[in-house]
């Protein structure tokens, strides 16, 4: 009796997670016929499924996701470099000043992003040089139309520096030590024999700053509002909103969600075994 | 000169995060290896390693704090040069502006909403969890929201919660009940708000608290079991007290959460139907990029964080303080 109890509970709570999904799957493939029937079908009578085809004829979604997977990639590669070399330098030597930096990692952590959205906005528009910029005559858009607006914000992650760093901690000073008299160098002993050493962990940092910047919505709507040619998958259907007012389109937008939803759904399930070994160390 | 001893700093490192360990040899052994060494390398291989990171922290948190912080005494429209005013967006903001106190009421409400049912929720749901078979399944189904970007997260909820022709109200209308007016009116649009932002952070807070379950000492479950206690009442007086630290984690981060995330509110809503949800993060962003005002905009973000700030330290402090 307990043990249904308990099953219903975890079905129920699946289902509830579950079925917003599928709504937006069975509402992409309503045809015309669907939405003006009186009152509209629930089920399509006839799935459309060539919705997925005219989300790419009909919307910039060639665009969107080249955007979102050089972004995305991007960032995640930074991330992980950053967040490797930064951790093992504050885990594995003894330096004046190490403890200060450590603390800065953790405070770092206290401020909400929404602290930082109008000046790095603004610090963007006024780098010399760029966009339009001169040394001292900072009238163009800076830095703000191209690509770099969108990565160079992200490039540290202080979560994924203190992860690291725990991780790195972990590993005995006899084995890097005994590398160190073999005449190895501090960059291949960090490459060769510390990284290897906590790879899971560097894989799961990976995957997570992926699945987070592929999601990533205010900033890159921030910056890329007025260029197009740089918007990622929830920013440009986000922003096309108006095209997607009339009744038959509304399937298409739920396609185009669809399809910024499966691949970070699809690596989920792919990675999923790795993916919770994180969660629940962290 | 070169540094062979244990750096003076390192106790103090390890001192700043407890439980973290660091290495228990002191590292002074090693004169042989160093002397054959290329000059200098490992005093400066740390810094080298750390560059990036300091760049960064100086370009992309000092610099944008300082900023921010001189922009709150000013007027700015950015087409112009920033004009100093002293605390007058402050006075503004807090004395004169019609809606910054019903925003940060709403934000409250937002912030509250999920802490009271998010928590709970999470709570009862790692709870069942902890105990079931195919954990792998039910996990992956659970985290499912957590993955999917925001702006799917807010369409999906507003086709299902659309008034006449959402899932919800055709479910509801089946059932015989005429649903209500979900994002249309003002009070249940905030409930929505707080439905799917509980719905998103289920489980995540669930597999947080799983994880401290996982941790208890099986044996202390099964004395109490043995004495003949019931499963929830063994979960409520034996587990929950155990995990605690879990528990202020996940309510003090709903609660920072709640204040400050804006994204949901912005692509579901918008801060309406007529502000009914507008919270105090999004109208700063509207004052920013839409009315163009930067001091403003920087003092209202400012409040904001010195709030956020103020009672994170006070959940902190209370709720370890009744731990202890």
């Amino acid at each position: 009796m307990r043990a249904v109890l308990k099953y219903a509970a975890l079905g129920l709570v699946a289902a509830l997670m579950l079925l917003p999904f599928a709504d937006m799957f069975v509402g992409a493939l309503r045809g015309p016929r669907d939405v003006f029937a009186n009152p509209p079908n629930y089920f399509p009578v006839e799935p459309q499924w060539s919705v997925y085809a005219r989300v790419f004829d009909e919307l910039p979604m060639g665009r969107w996701l080249f955007n979102s997977v050089v972004v995305t990639l991007t960032i995640t590669v930074l991330q992980v470099a950053t967040s490797t070399l930064a951790g093992f330098a504050l885990a594995k030597y003894d330096f004046g000043g190490r403890d200060a930096i450590f603390r800065l990692v953790i405070g770092a952590q206290m401020f909400p992003f929404f602290l930082f959205i109008i000046p790095i906005f603004f610090l963007l528009r006024y780098v010399p040089l760029a966009g339009g910029n001169g040394l001292t005559e900072l009238g163009g858009s800076g830095l703000l139309g191209t690509y770099a607006a969108l990565v160079l914000p992200f490039i540290v992650t202080w979560y994924g520096v203190f992860l690291m760093r725990q991780f790195f901690v972990t590993i005995p000073d006899d084995l890097l030590e005994a590398a160190r008299l073999d005449g190895a160098s501090e960059f291949r002993i960090f490459r060769s024999i510390a990284l290897p050493q906590i790879a899971p962990a560097v894989w799961t940092l990976a995957l997570f700053a992926f699945v987070y910047h592929w999601n990533e919505f205010i900033w890159t709507m921030t910056v890329t509002r007025s260029a197009p040619e740089l918007q990622t998958l929830p920013v440009g259907i986000f922003l096309l909103e108006d095209q997607f007012n009339t009744l038959d389109q509304k399937s298409l937008q739920q396609a185009a969600l669809a399809v910024s939803v499966a691949p970070v759904i699809f690596l989920f399930i792919v990675l999923q075994k790795r993916f919770h070994a994180a969660t629940e160390t962290g | 000169m070169r540094k062979v001893a244990t750096a003076p700093g390192a106790d103090a490192a390890s001192g700043a995060v407890p439980g973290v360990a660091t290495g228990a040899v002191p590292r002074v052994a090693r004169p042989g290896a160093m002397d054959d060494r290329a000059p200098g390398a490992p005093r400066l291989a740390p810094w080298l390693f750390l560059a990036p990171l300091l760049v960064f922290a100086a370009v992309f948190l000092v610099l944008p704090l300082g900023f921010s912080i001189y922009l709150t005494f000013t007027r700015w429209n950015p087409l112009g040069s920033p004009s100093w005013v002293g605390l007058k967006q402050y006075e503004y903001l807090l004395t004169r502006d019609p809606v910054f106190w019903d925003t940060l009421g709403h934000t409250f409400i937002v912030a509250g909403g999920l802490v009271l049912f998010g928590v709970p929720l999470s709570l009862a749901l790692a709870a069942v969890f902890s105990r079931a078979k195919g954990r792998r399944v039910w996990r992956a189904i659970f985290y499912l929201p957590q993955v999917t970007n925001i702006v799917a997260i807010a369409y999906i909820w507003q086709f299902l919660l659309d008034d006449r022709y959402g899932l919800v109200n055709r479910g509801l209308g089946l059932l015989g009940y005429a649903g209500p007016d979900w994002l249309t009116d003002g009070t249940w649009a905030m409930v929505s708000v707080i439905v799917v932002m509980v719905w998103y952070e289920l489980g995540k807070n669930m597999l947080v608290f799983s994880a401290a379950i996982d941790g208890i000492d099986p044996q202390v479950i099964e004395a109490a079991t043995l004495d003949g206690a019931s499963g929830p009442r063994v979960f409520a007086s034996i587990t929950v007290p155990l995990i605690r630290p879990a528990v202020v984690f996940v309510t003090v981060t709903s609660f920072i959460t709640g204040m400050g995330w804006f994204a949901l509110i912005l692509a579901m809503t918008n801060g309406g139907p007529r502000g009914a949800t507008d919270v105090t993060a999004l109208y700063m962003y509207r004052m920013a990029f839409e009315d163009l005002r930067m001091g403003r905009a920087s003092a209202a973000a400012m409040i904001l964080f010195a709030i956020i700030a103020v009672i994170a330290v006070l959940q902190f402090r209370l709720l370890r303080e009744r731990a202890a």
